[in-house]
């Protein structure tokens, strides 16, 4: 569903995404884990093109995202992507409603009392319902990542990203979120996560990419990537993980 | 002295807010408010597009919005007043009102200074604003229009108030060109006085100050709540009945 094709990318001479090929299949759960600075964030930027590349393909659909696309086209493909970011960017003068309300309606032009019955479901299912007309600002930094994932569903889109969705949160907050993410994976979800969550990764993810330096050094299931990484560098990571 | 200035308000108050009218044009603190109000209505949709377009990746868009900007801003208000006062009849071909010349200028001029404020609340919000609205699809005009312009200008509000109070004093130019707005009215008396100069241009001061600090005061009080709200109330008192 997602594929990465030798993409590169640099900021000026500095190589931020090299030799990238690897895929995520429909219904896959893909964990990309590594240290800071690694190219994880950049990397799930461009599959909705939010970060442009120098050379290479990344194909959604079998589409070329960063193809010499018309903008309503590349508008189409992004609102296919579900992505939920890390510091939540909810839109702070609407209320949690009608922060899943406004892009299916003013994008997909579904009827805005359509949009609405369809929204309250989605913050039903991340358990916010009652907060509904809350503004951002009133909500937790947990409850306001679970009204941005509801924002990105109610596109309805085939697959979701997640930038490092709970690096932003205080502790006690980081399960209701990945609860939400946990419910989706089992309900078939193709899902791309960055995350420091080696829990998550190894409780729901199909697979893992270890990155580091811009590269992919290592791809695995959770239990020979936990148990028995191949890579130097991969060994490190984890070990450096185990000693806190 | 203090007497004095009573009673030259009581004896041209009619004069000093809507000046000769019905006889003559309307004018006086009438005239000066409105002058004041049409000018920052008509700048502000003006002043959004400017900066929209300076914003913009479009050269052919953002290179003659910000020589407008930069032209404006580099010269004095008062020559921008001669320009459009001598110019727009030669081009025009026929004579145009004091007062229409005042608003045209006060909308150019005004404009391009609002038009600064209204870049910097669209350039203060953070990134992540933008990229949300684009990665859920919408166009970068609707982003603008549904995410960024209703947050930026909800910001602005307290420094549109003051541009606003700048527009009032800025009216006051208007009195070499003959606009009859309240300085005028002001000047009228004193001219008919001779001898009480300090008593009339006091009330002058006076009339501005209430008015120039009432606003300010109001920006002071809008900037404070907006900052309130963004932080978020202390109780959260918000539940829905579904």
């Amino acid at each position: 569903m997602i594929r990465f094709q030798a993409v590169q990318k640099y900021y000026g001479s500095y190589c931020a995404l090299s030799e990238i090929n690897a895929s995520v299949a429909k219904g896959e759960v893909v964990v990309v884990c590594g240290p800071s600075g690694s190219g994880k964030s950049t990397l799930i930027r461009t599959v909705n093109r939010l970060e442009e590349i120098q050379s290479g393909e990344v194909l959604f659909n079998g589409q070329n995202v960063h193809a010499r696309l018309r903008s309503a086209e590349l508008n189409r493909l992004r609102s296919q992507i579900g992505f939920v970011f890390q510091s939540f960017n909810l839109f702070p003068h609407l209320s949690a409603l009608d922060n899943v309300v406004l892009s299916p309606w003013r994008v997909n032009a579904v009827s805005r009392a359509e949009a609405r019955d369809r929204a309250m479901a989605l913050l039903e299912r991340v358990g916010l319902a009652s907060r509904a007309l809350s503004y951002p600002a009133q909500l937790s930094g947990g409850q306001q990542q679970r009204v941005a994932i509801a924002r990105a569903l109610a596109m309805e889109p085939p697959a979701m990203l997640f930038d490092e969705p709970t690096s932003a949160l205080d502790p006690e907050m980081v399960g209701e979120v990945l609860n939400v993410m946990r419910g989706l994976a089992n309900d078939g979800m193709t899902m791309m996560c960055v995350t420091h969550e080696m829990g998550f990764a190894r409780d729901v993810a199909d697979r893992v990419w270890f990155m580091d330096a811009g590269r992919i050094l290592e791809t695995g299931t959770p239990g020979a990537f936990f148990g028995n990484p191949q890579h130097p560098r991969a060994q490190r990571f984890l070990s450096d993980l185990r000693s806190h | 002295m203090l007497a004095n200035a009573v009673t030259i308000v009581q004896d041209n108050w009619l004069l000093l807010l809507i000046g000769q009218y019905p006889n003559g044009p309307l004018g006086g603190l009438a005239a000066t408010l409105i002058l004041s109000v049409l000018g920052i209505a008509l700048a502000f949709p003006l002043s959004v597009l400017v900066a929209l377009a300076r914003l913009s990746h479009w050269r052919a868009l953002q290179l003659p919005a910000t020589a407008l900007v930069y032209g404006v801003r580099g010269v004095p208000l008062l020559m921008i007043i001669f320009w459009v006062y001598f110019m727009f009849p030669l081009l025009l071909g026929v004579s145009v009102p004091g007062s229409a010349t005042m608003l045209c200028t006060l909308v150019l001029y005004e404009g391009a200074f609002l038009s600064e404020v209204v870049r910097a609340g669209i350039q203060a919000l953070p990134p992540g604003q933008m990229d949300a609205a684009r990665a859920l699809g919408h166009s970068y005009s609707r982003a603008m229009r549904f995410v960024i312009l209703p947050q930026a200008l909800t910001n602005m509000l307290p420094s549109i108030l003051s541009q606003f109070v700048s527009t009032i004093k800025d009216t006051t130019l208007g009195y070499v060109i003959n606009v009859p707005e309240l300085t005028f009215a002001a000047n009228q008396i004193n001219n008919r006085l001779l001898t009480k100069p300090f008593e009339v241009f006091l009330i002058l001061a006076l009339t501005y100050y209430a008015l120039c600090f009432s606003l300010t005061q109001l920006a002071a009080w809008l900037e404070r709540s907006i900052a309130t709200r963004r932080a978020g109330p202390v109780t959260q008192p918000l539940v829905v009945a579904q």
